[in-house]
């Protein structure tokens, strides 16, 4: 079952698009990341997704229905961010059994122990939080609410790493315990990769990929050495990103089109051959100027 | 076992390489059940499916066979199953690499061979 069904998906905030003609469909109880730049249009995406905003032409469905206004879709999921508020009289302990009465599968065990293991006060107010730490509750909540559809839009920022690496831990060890669709958009793709099935890439409010992890990883093969002799393999490639080392030396990334051989062949007459990181991966195919930081300078 | 995700060999193929490894050594035997992608996945903190994928190599190369509705089991040929390709692939690449370098350092094939003589009996010494 397809739980996001996405058709020429847009919205148009003024005169710009946020969103542009994204079509794009995600399957029932995977773990998909969201990347994209700063201002690629990521929150705007989720928060169609989760019936916060209204698209502007397009369709999408989720559990086959459009989300504004919708019932089903806000029962069955959550949409977590740093920005949630809460109501200002309630103390954090009172927050989590309030909490509880608005989702039906919601654990309070699940929330009462890890509110225990990151100490939280249990009379403190919501908006007394330090960032990293309103991050941290908000998580518990999106975790405990068990919804077949946990969207977490940047859910990691201002947390320290140990907090980080714990999150990710508990979003997967949850998750294999209750599988359901969980989105999470970050721009750290190194650091929940491990945890992914899919990726979802979009750019400047476009789809730029949406495939497995995995596959991302083979998807491109990084080249360097002698310019001269680069230059020949390339001839025909689709090249990704370029940069040139010293005076006649270069990088390259290129699309790997499955021609073994020439690779091999290539590497016989001294190119180095290298894999290319997802994270490096995704900035390559989502940069928008070519020539880097370095073009401002020069 | 650590994975190492900066590694050029993909993530499944690591779980696989470990899957083997324990079979080599035997830590797990024939016929015997081996762990479910969500145990592998809970072990090395990474997504099922990647897990999935890892087990799947292993099946496709018959060192693992299914049980309907139980899992997937440890074939009886497995150890030569394995002992076999990574002879033909590891090992064989290794050797490679290593006598590309040798002649890259112009070291004489008798003088490799001795240094390979040597240092089996070093580690074949130390193991007993």
């Amino acid at each position: 079952m397809k739980v996001v069904e996405c058709k020429d998906l847009t919205k148009v905030y003024g005169r710009s698009n946020a969103l542009n003609n994204l079509s794009f469909s995600i399957e029932e109880n995977k773990i998909t990341g969201l990347i994209g730049r700063n201002g690629a249009g990521k929150t705007t995406l989720l928060k169609i997704m989760a019936g916060f905003l209204h698209h502007s032409s397009g369709e999408i469905k989720v559990f086959e229905e459009t989300p504004f206004n919708n019932l089903k879709v806000s029962a069955n999921s959550i949409f977590i961010d740093n920005e949630m508020s809460f109501p200002p009289a309630l103390s954090l302990k009172e927050l989590l059994i309030t909490a509880g009465s608005f989702y039906p599968y919601w654990d309070q065990k699940l929330a009462d122990r890890l509110f225990d293991y990151f100490s939280f006060n249990p009379n403190i107010r919501h908006g007394n939080l330090s960032k990293g730490m309103k991050s941290t509750f908000n998580m518990i909540v999106g975790l405990a609410a068990r919804c077949p559809l946990t969207i977490f839009d940047e859910p990691t920022s201002g947390m320290d790493s140990g907090v980080r690496k714990d999150f990710y831990r508990a979003v997967l060890k949850d998750y294999l315990a209750h599988p359901r669709s969980i989105i999470l958009s970050s721009h750290l793709v190194e650091e929940v990769e491990d945890l992914l099935e899919d990726i979802l890439l979009i750019k400047e409010g476009e789809k730029c990929l949406h495939m497995p992890v995995e596959d991302l990883k083979e998807y491109a093969v990084g080249i360097s050495g002698k310019t001269a002799i680069v230059d020949e393999v390339l001839s025909g490639k689709d090249i990704i990103f370029e940069q040139s080392i010293g005076t006649d030396s270069t990088y390259v990334v290129i699309k790997k089109d499955g021609s073994q051989k020439e690779l091999e062949k290539a590497e016989e007459s001294g190119l180095e051959l290298t894999a290319v990181s997802i994270d490096n991966l995704c900035l390559y195919l989502t940069s928008k100027t070519t020539g880097g930081i370095d073009h401002v300078f020069s | 076992m650590i994975l190492n995700s900066n590694s050029i060999t993909p993530i499944y193929m690591q779980i696989a390489e470990w899957l083997e490894t324990e079979i080599i050594n035997e830590t797990i035997t024939s016929d015997e059940k081996i762990y479910s992608q969500y145990q592998l996945a809970e072990m090395f903190n990474i997504n099922p499916a990647t897990a999935a994928k890892g087990i799947n190599i292993l099946a496709d190369e018959n060192v693992l066979y299914k049980k309907r509705g139980l899992g997937m089991f440890v074939a009886t040929d497995a150890r030569e199953i394995i002992l076999k390709k990574r002879k033909s692939t590891k090992l064989h690449d290794m050797v490679h690499e290593l006598v590309k370098e040798a002649i890259q350092l112009q070291v004489s094939k008798e003088e490799l061979v001795n240094m390979i003589q040597q240092m089996h009996v070093k580690i074949k010494g130390e193991e007993q």
